[in-house]
């Protein structure tokens, strides 16, 4: 199978994909993008959160051919040229990050929080980031962040 | 002590830990400081290589076969149906392991492959390696196992029976910790007791194993691998292999979190010969169902406790037993053993002890390290008494813990002396004294309430709790064994700038060791840029990433290297100066006097040489203890924490909201004061999800939920905000007084947790972890 | 993994095609539930038909005061609609107490009423389920059920080829079903429409079929009739975050001058099927709106309750979500104090 798709801007044509493969198996092994995580496989821990047109999910649940034609946006798009997104500087400022294997879908997950709601309470943090499974902060670090984030972004 | 000196290898550190830092540098980044974790930026950008995400041009994938059955015989293996599958490169089975067909921690009694035995659900069988990871899935599920199924050993309690099964040999028992101290006659006018039993909890580290073993033209190989102690590893895969050590190269890659889940081999041998045998690179990446079953689970237990005190809650003694089930294969069963059997009663004074603590063999899947090793299970058991304990004598949680915390100079229930600071009270009454949440308004936010976003409590029915717990733990590796770290530490000049180069084995796994040897060398040296080189077998073994040891043990051979290369450097500076070596002082990249004042620059000192030492360091010897008494100086330090708890509990369905869990630990020296902070935060995490909703269900040998569907960890709508207050009482025995920091938080939260439930629904819940219908009692 | 081999269709009649022509093929939608399950090798269709982007993702108006919800509209789209909320708040709690942000995201109105049962059993193909595997025996009934069904279970016997105690993981399901909804499938045939209580079977002698469709039906849109009450759905799980039903209940209670007007009620987490409690409905109807009716009539429901070893705890469970239910929409939860 021939997958096309757009992923952080780049249109990625990619062959001979099995009809099996997740599209966090063609971002990560095919595509050289392997930012996007595997801790589950299963849809249960986040850590492979990307946007597909525009909205997070989880890719290991998107079968290679439902990607196809489609926009993806990974942990690897957040930066702009050579500039971290003010939610990953957070991160590493704010402490959040340990082993940070859970940080790439963290970061889209809050990503996506602080662009439909720009100064969210901390239950509305929480309910956000419920998908997505830390074991090294117990999230205290990472609620600092986002918050930390969102004061960022609220300075123009 | 024995000493050699000079570039060319280790030397045996005198006692560099004692010695005050002759350079107090103004050097920022240095130790007291939180600087960032220099893998930062690679880890938020998504860049940084996890050993999941290792590539090789030509490599291929490895896939373990794994046996359905707790207990078989095989009967026979075919591999040829497998080895038709296009795209298959090979077919291993243990026919083809070229040296020792053996490894593990304690007791070599694992075999890398099974031969004649199967003895827990989920033992590799098997390898195969092909050109995808789905072709080499399909290959193994084409290899013919014909196995005997026999009779399983599944419950532990039953273990050491006459007529039990035999795991590995009759009577099933990995160690029997036997202790007695004081009177064994002696009784008490207040009597108070219980049995508790610990669930089986998993690491769940979110990196699933995984490895890159690439064959080299001298025949050996280099692994790189996410693990927590390069050089066991390399030892054990060495026996495996039948190779020597220079020709079996470990690297250490990006690791996803550990916990005490990766002390044990994994793809490590597997992927070797596998690329052996192919002349191709293989990489070897678990999923997460299979990951639960690749490695060792935290050893459940069945806990028996009883406490005589006189009226006043004194205690005068304790009599416990302690099984914890080994499952298949020894790990590190003896070990956790001796924790348990000598740290079992908790961090108070007990005069007259009985303790048998128990390991056994099943054929339940094999348990080993976990952040707590053998603690965590006891204090749910002690912590439980003592809240007994304080009801049969009339005094609240606090004060009855106040009353019979060990203090500096006391003696623990092994005879050895407490010889730094214990400060069970203050920590208690630092927990007690901070402010309590606010009491739930009839307007909270429904998903401040138990059950969250399900919507199921609108505040009817809600009942608050608060427990504490108090526990203590043992840092570094215990019972006489021989407890190092190595570091190489280089000084240099590089485009004008010093650049210190720090080398050791001692393995990331998220904890921040990386920092901590950056603030070091900063510290001693007095130099800003330090790089962490790779960490690897091509230096000294940094012991294991464990026992909350790294701080302590790499630490104290990062600051002997260090100290070496500034003797070196002001010795030079000294004669070129013509002055002392003792009025002199490195800062700011700059050699200082004793009023510094700047004397002259280290680029001069330096010129184009690089000044680069290697020391291994080792703690104060620590002792067997008595067969018969258990009586010995088993540890070498000792560090504390409290916790406090409030729980909003639904008494008529059973849901528990943890509103705080809030802590006080003592860490000797915070190293990095945020990094210490989010490691309390990440172990009290544990600790709460091992009080209500993590086990690993086993029955009949089978695990039955290999799944982050049915294993639940915490997420962030379950953990409350934490306070966490941090003590600084120097261990004048460590280097800056550290104390280990990374386990006490994960021992006395859960056992806080639960205390707090069993305040607010009135049942004494025996079991953890604690379910809807153990607190409704349906 | 079995091979197979990925399609787009043109047009809904021309998936249905598709699928009609090929046995062993399923549909694919949000791919959040049949994904895992191929990987896990549950499922093994050879030919899967994508949907997700076939079905309607419009939710639509209907003259009484209803709404058609496309097959197509992700589950987030849903919970997020203003419609839903004021006139449904059942369907948009229970779709937020489903799953995390990003899976519903992805996952379908069409999708989510067919996933399949979480039980141990069912997903590990080296263990007996009757479900997965006809005939190799129900490896749930004597080992572990904690989570498994306390209604409608067919209890014959760990060996016997009808046994099955498992449930239905479904969360909008149960609201779906206390909502009167109605299925409208195109298949083969041609179009029919499935009052919602007769989607979703009852193990009975056969626990292999989860739903009454055929082969090649496919779900185009679900109607919800007007409801005119306030409607609530609570879920009862292991910890506050996403985790399948213990226990759940939609509801909705009319309550006028103290008596039950009217009254729907279904049950998440105790059946092979969101059961829909008519039994206490019909007690209710007409009686005073205390909690002394609601206890009773939740009890005649739940004397049909046949527990397991395990999972006698669900009945009290279900029983106190119900009455705790029933009195929020009644209104008088913070009159009430605890015996």
């Amino acid at each position: 199978m021939r997958i096309t798709t757009t992923v952080n801007g780049t249109e990625h044509e990619v062959d001979d994909v099995w009809a099996g493969e997740s599209l966090l198996y063609v971002l990560r092994e095919r595509m050289g993008l392997p930012g996007s995580k595997n801790a589950c496989e299963q849809g249960e821990c986040g850590s492979c959160t990307v946007y597909l047109d525009g909205e997070p999910v989880c890719a290991c649940l998107v079968a290679a051919g439902q990607a196809i034609g489609r926009e993806v946006t990974t942990v690897e798009g957040l930066a702009t040229e050579g500039e971290l997104h003010p939610v990953q500087e957070a991160f590493v400022e704010a402490g959040a990050v340990q082993c940070g294997f859970c940080t790439p879908g963290l970061l889209v997950a809050a990503h996506d929080l602080l662009e439909r709601v720009p100064d969210p309470s901390d239950l509305e943090i929480r309910e956000a980031l419920a998908g997505n499974l830390c074991r090294c902060t117990g999230y205290e670090k990472i609620l600092d962040a986002v918050r930390l984030a969102a004061a960022r972004q609220a300075r123009p | 002590m024995r000493g050699r000196s000079g570039h060319s290898g280790p030397s045996v550190s005198t006692d560099a830990g004692t010695r005050p830092a002759t350079t107090a540098t103004t050097t920022p980044g240095r130790i007291g400081d939180s600087p960032l974790r220099p893998d930062g930026t690679l880890k938020v950008t998504g860049e940084f290589a996890y050993a999941s995400d290792l590539w090789h041009d030509d490599m291929v994938w490895g896939v373990t076969l794994r046996s359905p059955h707790p207990h078989a015989r095989i009967r026979g293996i075919d591999i040829t149906e497998a080895l038709t599958v296009p795209g298959v490169t090979a077919v291993l089975t243990a026919d083809d392991v070229p040296g020792e067909n053996a490894f593990g921690l304690e007791h070599a009694d694992q075999p890398v492959l099974a031969v004649e035995f199967v003895r827990y659900e989920g033992e590799p069988v098997a390898l195969v390696a092909a050109d995808h990871p789905e072709t080499a899935r399909r290959a193994a599920a084409r290899i013919r196992v014909e196995y005997e199924v026999l009779p399983a050993v599944t419950d532990p309690r039953h273990a050491m029976d006459d007529d039990a099964p035999a795991v590995h040999r009759p009577g099933n028992l990995v160690r029997h910790l036997q202790l007695r101290r004081g009177d064994q006659s002696v009784t008490a006018p207040v009597v108070v007791s219980l049995d508790v039993e610990v669930g089986m909890q998993d690491q769940a580290f979110l990196g699933p194993e995984s490895g890159l073993a690439v064959p080299a033209e001298d025949g050996g190989v280099d692994l790189y691998v996410a693990t927590q102690w390069l050089h066991v590893d390399q030892r054990q895969m060495c026996l495996a292999l039948g190779m020597p050590p220079e020709k079996v190269r470990l690297h250490l890659a990006g690791v996803g979190g550990a916990f005490g889940g990766r002390e044990d081999l994994s793809v490590h041998v597997h992927a070797s010969l596998l690329a052996l045998r192919t002349g191709k690179p293989v990489k070897m990446s678990y999923s997460r169902e299979e990951s639960f079953f690749g490695h060792v689970h935290r050893h459940p237990a069945w806990l028996t406790y009883e406490f005589g005190a006189e009226r006043d809650g004194t205690l005068v003694y304790a009599r416990a037993r302690v099984l914890l089930d080994g499952g298949a294969y020894a790990s590190s069963t003896a070990a956790v053993v001796g924790n348990a059997g000598t740290l079992g009663l908790g961090p108070y004074r007990i005069p007259n002890v009985a303790v048998d603590a128990y390991g056994v063999f099943t054929n339940n899947p094999p348990c080993g390290a976990m952040r707590g090793f053998g603690c965590v299970q006891a204090a749910f058991a002690h912590e439980a008494l003592m809240d007994e304990l304080a009801d049969a004598v009339g005094l609240d949680p606090v004060t009855v813990r106040q009353r019979n915390g060990m203090r500096e100079g006391d003696r623990n229930i092994t005879g050895q002396l407490i010889d730094s600071a214990a400060p069970v009270a203050e920590l208690l009454q630092i927990v007690a004294d901070l402010p309590l949440p606010p009491q739930r308004d009839a307007d909270a936010d429904l998903r401040a309430l138990p059950g969250s976003v399900g919507n199921t409590t609108h505040g009817e029915g809600v009942v608050r709790g608060v427990g504490y717990a108090v526990t203590y733990k043992n840092i570094g590796f215990s019972e006489g064994f021989d407890d190092y770290s190595t570091a190489r530490v280089r000084l240099e000049m590089t485009g004008g700038e010093a650049v210190a180069t720090v080398h050791t084995a001692a393995a990331e796994v998220g904890q921040g060791l990386i920092t901590v040897e950056q603030q070091i060398c900063r510290t001693e040296l007095g130099v800003e840029r330090v790089v962490v080189h790779p960490k690897n077998t091509a230096v000294g073994s940094g012991g294991s990433t464990s026992a909350s040891r790294q701080t302590y043990v790499t630490g104290g051979a990062v600051q002997a290297a260090c100290v070496a290369v500034r003797d070196v450097v002001l010795a030079r500076a000294a004669a070129s100066l013509g002055r002392e070596v003792s009025q002199l002082r490195l800062d700011g990249e700059k050699i200082v006097g004793a009023s510094g004042e700047v004397l002259t620059g280290l680029a001069e000192v330096l010129g184009e040489d690089a000044v680069e030492e290697t020391r291994e360091y080792r703690h104060r010897p620590t002792h067997a203890i008595d067969p018969e008494t258990g009586q010995g100086d088993a540890h070498v330090q000792f560090a504390f924490s409290a916790h406090r708890a409030v729980v909003d509990v639904d008494v008529e369905l059973g849901l528990v909201k943890v509103v705080a869990l809030d802590t006080a630990q003592d860490v000797g020296k915070a190293i990095n004061p945020d990094a210490v902070v989010g490691q309390i935060h990440g172990g009290s995490a544990q600790g709460m999800g091992l009080a209500l909703m993590e086990e690993i269900v086993v029955t009949d040998g089978h695990v039955r939920n290999p799944s982050f569907t049915d294993y639940l960890i915490p997420t962030i709508l379950d953990m409350p905000p934490m306070q966490v207050k941090v003590l600084e009482y120097a261990d004048p025995h460590a280097p800056y007084g550290v104390r280990g920091v990374g386990e006490p938080p994960t021992i006395s939260s859960g056992p806080a947790v639960a205390a707090a439930v069993r305040a607010a629904c009135g049942r004494p819940l025996r079991r953890v972890p604690i379910r809807p219908e153990h607190i409704t009692g349906t | 993994m079995r091979e197979f081999r990925y399609e787009r269709a043109a047009d809904p009649a021309a998936a249905v095609a598709l699928l009609a022509a090929a046995p062993d093929g399923a549909f694919l939608g949000g791919g959040t539930n049949l994904v895992d399950l191929m990987k896990l090798g549950v499922a093994t269709p050879d030919v899967l038909v994508d949907v997700r982007e076939l079905t309607s993702r419009e939710v639509a108006d209907l003259p009484d005061g209803g709404l058609r919800i496309g097959a197509g509209v992700p589950n987030a789209d849903l919970a997020a609609d203003r419609r839903v909320r004021e006139r449904f708040p059942v369907l948009a709690q229970a779709l937020l107490a489903g799953a995390s942000g990003q899976l519903r995201n992805r996952a379908t109105t069409g999708g989510n009423l067919l996933q399949r049962t979480r039980c141990g059993y069912f997903t590990d193909v080296t263990k007996p389920c009757n479900k997965r595997s006809p005939g190799s025996g129900c490896g749930a009934l004597e080992g572990v059920h904690r989570n498994h069904a306390i209604l409608g279970q067919t209890i014959a016997g760990s060996d016997d080829p009808a046994t099955c105690v498992t449930t239905h993981p479904s969360d909008m399901a149960v609201a779906m079903v206390a909502l009167d909804a109605v299925v409208r499938v195109l298949g083969p045939d041609g179009e029919r429409e499935i009052p919602i209580a007769e989607l979703h079977r009852l193990p009975g002698s056969d626990p292999s079929r989860d739903t009454t469709l055929r082969h090649g039906e496919l779900v185009t849109a679900i109607d919800v009739p007007a409801l005119g009450m306030p409607s609530r759905y609570r879920k009862v799980r292991d910890r506050a975050s996403f985790a399948f039903a213990l226990v759940s209940v939609a509801a909705a209670l009319d309550v006028r001058d103290g008596v039950v007007r009217d009254v729907r009620l279904a049950l998440g987490g105790v059946a092979h099927k969101p059961w829909r409690a008519s039994a206490a409905e019909y007690v209710l109807r007409g009686m005073p709106a205390t909690e002394a009716s609601f206890a009773a009539a939740v009890e005649s429901e739940l004397e049909a309750a046949t527990p397991l070893r395990d999972n006698a705890f669900k009945v009290p469970m279900a029983r106190n979500v119900v009455v705790r239910t029933l009195l929020d929409l009644a209104g008088r939860d913070t009159e009430r104090e605890l015996a």
